[in-house]
């Protein structure tokens, strides 16, 4: 359990933010510096601040609204708000920047900052690196009366987000279909909105968890296991759809109406299809998601590009290639036309007004090739990473490689796919394949392991 | 750096050079490291610095599980009160008193509304040193601070019960106050209404910037005082920034200065029967024991500090106590100075007796005092005292000592006080005559000693 774990492990600064657990390694003193050091990167401008519902959120908020005051900052509080809410937010009130206040899929014990930038995007490894400069370097701004700033409160942010989601939706196909819909929103930031855009969308809602109160009834991640409740209440109710979020709603898991858990690469499968067929063009997404993508490119005649595994780096491609519509294999849905961010909002939208033409969930499941990932990791410590990837290289020398990020094998034929890389995070090696069954994907992992585990043990 | 202080009764500073979120996150978790986990008690005053200090402070007592109730922009003897008369374990103040804007400070209240003492200031720092501070898990930090601005508006409440509201408002006195653009801003005018006062109010408006400095003496009363004369005012009020000292202002003009607002509030009190003895530094004006004597009570002396006179007063179950900055507290309300229960007191006197606030001022001794800071070394300060003291206990000045705080020599209505300050590398001596001239002279005569010492 990460709860019993020392506080020296707990605590992870990365260039996707800053994460702990509270009560162990996210102590005031940290969070006051990481918002200072913000204050600083966006020289004292105007800073948005959101959150998602847990119970640590009002003592972060606090710390974090007393940094970026600290350092001159203009504070617009938001809330309890979706994460993709605040990066919306960012660009309607052109702010300089936000900081979100969620651990994500994390469970209740952890929380986080995220740091956005003024186009409403995460920053990037660049901006992230320089913003960890700042912060360890440990001199900050600090504004002095009265030039020292306050905090006000804007309450309108969910409203423009549902305006958004609404005019970037095909609703009279949504209101033609009027679907039953499940929604779990695990008492997470979703449950401030979610029911609310469904309905607005002409659905007939049924929500679960819609308590904005951090008490989770299960793990956030919206993966199968954690669905289950999800799945009986589809059935039970005779639903068309599912739908579950995660704490901070930007990932999307899909439960079909025989409430089966469909596996969360069909978001984002299920929104690209959707919007090629109206608009081919660019889809971007990374290295490790499912090949189902390419399939919806050759279905309507559009393009895949992939990137580096992380929302950023996604959402910078889109932007510089100006893809349609993107995301990543983990339930994120990124439609730039509404904004450049993971949104399960706009997933939802999407996959309903596709779903008003395609009969059922199952019957669009079962319009892609039967696939199945699988997913594994080896612990590698990380004086042995280069040594290990070199073995693999070596190994796969023959096949056709993608060196995007660590070492994709591709065979076309069979459609197989297999990606080892190094984690960011965490000292292993992740090792992910696809094929048309789970046996298959599995077999691509242990072949891979097979090669990796000698070269990381010798 | 040299704007930070830390001392027994908080921690003070320049916001932007020495008073950041972190100090403040500290100090707020050791705090709540001391007392909680329980509910702690949260006021500011109206600087522009407030949110940002009140936002760390907030952090940092969450983080310990402490549960937050926020007063709002509340004048501190109301939220000490409000400590007092609830189930909060204490309070943190942020206020800087009467310095000026740039400053802000924390200032910490314990379960009965008092101030910390030495022992528990130093407690507090001790914790704060550590540096280890309970840390609550997810589960146990409140997940929202409560916002409670009606708990300070319940002390003008109680507080009207305890002077005789009726007299005051057949008097249907005209005041003018002057709120500094401090806490009071809103409390005070809504008060003196409800006593049945016509209000005259000057500097209401929390978002601007003090418009003189926000101590209360004769040398910031300019405004109040044409403003007395314009509205022909029966008297004149002003408020420090956090509502714990009270200028005045007489009918016709006058200021007769911070130390009798202390003979003022004993006046009233002890007129009207209040049982108990009354309590003050030993620095304060000897009128308080020409006006004690008049109903032939006690005056307790105390060291030079809030929280001394407080606790004395508790313990001794006082009439009434204060300082001659012009902070007054009725303990049977709160051991705190409170500007809000002077100014009833003092209305509650001029309706009893029926006279101008002139008449009671004319009315009380005319003493006179010197004040002055004599430059010391660091190092010296102490033996500089010590050795003044030891003159003194020889006998070489004659009259008989006071040696609470320092060295006080008293000789029939006069007297002399040489201590060292608190917050600064300074010898005070301050004395008290009939006439300045006396006062003067033997301030210069200590002066000159205590310079001599000190070389």
């Amino acid at each position: 359990m990460s709860s019993t774990r020392s506080p020296v492990h707990t605590l992870k600064i990365s260039i996707s933010g800053v994460r702990g657990v509270v009560g162990e390694s996210l102590t005031p003193q940290l969070v006051v510096g990481f918002a200072q050091a913000f204050g600083c990167y966006v020289e004292g401008g105007i800073v948005l601040v959101g959150r998602d519902t847990r119970q640590t959120g009002e003592m972060v908020r606090q710390a974090v609204v007393g940094g970026l005051l600290a350092s001159g900052c203009y504070v617009i509080d938001l809330g309890v708000v979706p994460v993709p809410t605040v990066l919306i937010a960012v660009k309607q009130l052109q702010a300089d920047g936000a900081i979100a206040i969620t651990a994500s899929h994390n469970p209740a014990q952890w929380n986080a900052l995220k740091f956005a930038r003024s186009d409403g995007a995460f920053l990037n490894s660049f901006q992230a690196t320089e913003l960890l400069d700042v912060y360890h370097q440990g001199e900050f701004r600090l504004a002095r009366t009265p030039e020292i700033s306050r905090v006000d409160h804007d309450e309108h942010a969910i409203e423009r987000h549902m305006q958004l989601v609404v005019d970037n939706t095909d609703v009279a196909a949504v209101r033609a279909r009027k679907p039953r819909v499940v929604i779990d929103m695990c008492n997470g930031a979703g449950a401030v909105m979610s029911p609310q855009l469904l309905a607005a969308l002409g659905c007939e809602v049924i929500a679960l968890h819609g308590e904005p109160d951090g008490r989770f009834p299960h793990d956030p991640e919206p993966i199968a296991q954690n669905l289950r409740e999800l799945c009986r209440t589809v059935r039970e109710t005779g639903a068309d759809v599912g739908f579950a979020q995660d704490a901070d709603a930007d990932r999307l898991a899909i439960v079909s109406e025989r409430g089966r858990a469909i596996g969360e690469e069909f978001a984002l499968a299920f929104a690209c299809d959707t919007v090629c067929a109206q608009t081919p063009g660019l889809m971007v997404t990374n290295v490790s998601t499912s090949r189902m993508i390419d399939e919806v490119a050759a279905r309507h005649g559009g393009r895949v590009l992939r990137t580096k595994v992380g929302e950023i780096n996604v959402v910078e491609a889109m932007l510089r290639e100006r893809a349609v519509i993107g995301g990543e294999g983990n339930g994120g849905v990124i439609y730039p036309q509404a904004h450049p961010c993971r949104d399960s909002m706009v997933g939802m939208a999407l996959i309903l007004a596709g779903l008003a033409s395609r009969g059922t969930i199952s019957s669009w499941v079962r319009s892609f090739r039967p696939s199945a990932m699988f997913k594994t990791k080896t612990e590698c410590p990380s004086t042995r990473v280069q040594h290990a990837m070199a073995a693999a290289r070596r190994q796969y020398a023959d096949c056709r490689l993608d060196l995007t990020e660590g070492l994709k094998v591709l065979w076309p034929e069979s459609g197989r796919w297999l990606h080892i890389r190094p984690s960011n995070t965490e000292p292993v090696i992740r090792v992910i394949g696809e094929g048309d069954t789970l046996r298959e994907a599995r077999q691509l992992c242990e072949d891979a392991l097979a090669v990796l585990q000698p070269a990381i043990d010798s | 750096m040299a704007s930070l202080k830390i001392s027994i009764t908080g921690v003070r500073g320049i916001v932007g050079e020495t008073l950041d979120p972190r100090l403040l996150t500290n100090f707020a978790q050791a705090f709540g490291t001391l007392v909680g986990p329980a509910t702690v008690l949260l006021s500011r005053d109206p600087r522009p610095s407030g949110p940002m200090v009140a936002s760390c402070v907030t952090a940092g007592l969450l983080a310990t599980g402490c549960r937050v109730v926020d007063v709002g922009i509340c004048p501190t003897p109301a939220m000490q009160w409000a400590v007092k008369s609830t189930e909060a374990a204490g309070g943190i103040a942020v206020t800087a008193g009467h310095n000026a804007l740039e400053w802000n400070a924390l200032k910490f209240v314990r379960e009965d509304g008092l101030y910390l003492n030495v022992n528990q200031g130093e407690e507090l720092l001790n914790v704060l040193h550590q540096g280890e501070f309970r840390k609550a898990t997810h589960d146990e930090i409140h997940s929202a601070v409560e916002y409670d601005p009606e708990l300070g508006r319940r002390h003008a409440e109680v507080l009207a019960r305890h002077v005789d509201s009726e007299a005051i408002d057949r008097a249907g006195f005209t005041v003018a106050v002057d709120c500094c653009n401090g806490a009071c801003s809103d409390f005070s005018p809504r008060f003196l209404e409800a006593l049945g006062c016509r209000v005259v109010p000057i500097n209401t408006d929390l978002d601007q910037p003090f418009p003189h400095e926000p101590a209360p003496g004769p040398r910031n009363l300019g405004q109040l005082r044409a403003l007395v004369a314009a509205a022909r005012a029966d008297v004149g009020f002003a408020h420090d920034a956090d509502g714990d000292r009270l200028g005045i202002v007489t009918e016709d003009g006058g200021a007769p200065g911070d130390e009798l607002t202390l003979c003022l509030a004993t006046e009233a009190v002890l007129r009207r029967g209040d049982a108990g003895p009354v309590v003050t530094n030993v620095s304060t004006t000897h009128a308080v024991e020409a006006v004690a004597a008049r109903y032939g009570r006690d005056v307790i002396r105390t060291r030079v500090g809030q929280s001394f006179v407080a606790e004395a007063a508790l313990t001794n179950e006082a009439a009434v106590a204060g300082e001659g900055s012009g902070g007054v507290m009725f303990p049977r309300l709160n051991c705190a100075h409170d500007s809000l229960a002077t100014l009833a007191h003092v209305l509650e006197l001029m309706a009893h007796t029926g006279q101008p606030i002139s008449r009671l001022v004319a009315a009380l001794p005319r003493l006179h005092m010197m004040k002055l800071a004599i430059q010391c070394a660091p190092a010296k300060v102490s033996a500089v005292v010590e050795r003044i003291r030891e003159e003194a206990e020889e006998g070489v000045f004659g009259g008989t000592l006071d040696l609470e705080d320092g060295v006080k020599i008293v000789d029939e209505g006069t007297w002399v006080h040489v201590r060292a300050s608190i917050t600064e590398p300074v010898i005070r001596v301050i004395s008290e005559a009939a006439t300045q001239e006396a006062a003067e002279s033997l301030a210069e005569r200590f002066a000159r000693r205590v310079r001599q010492a000190a070389t």
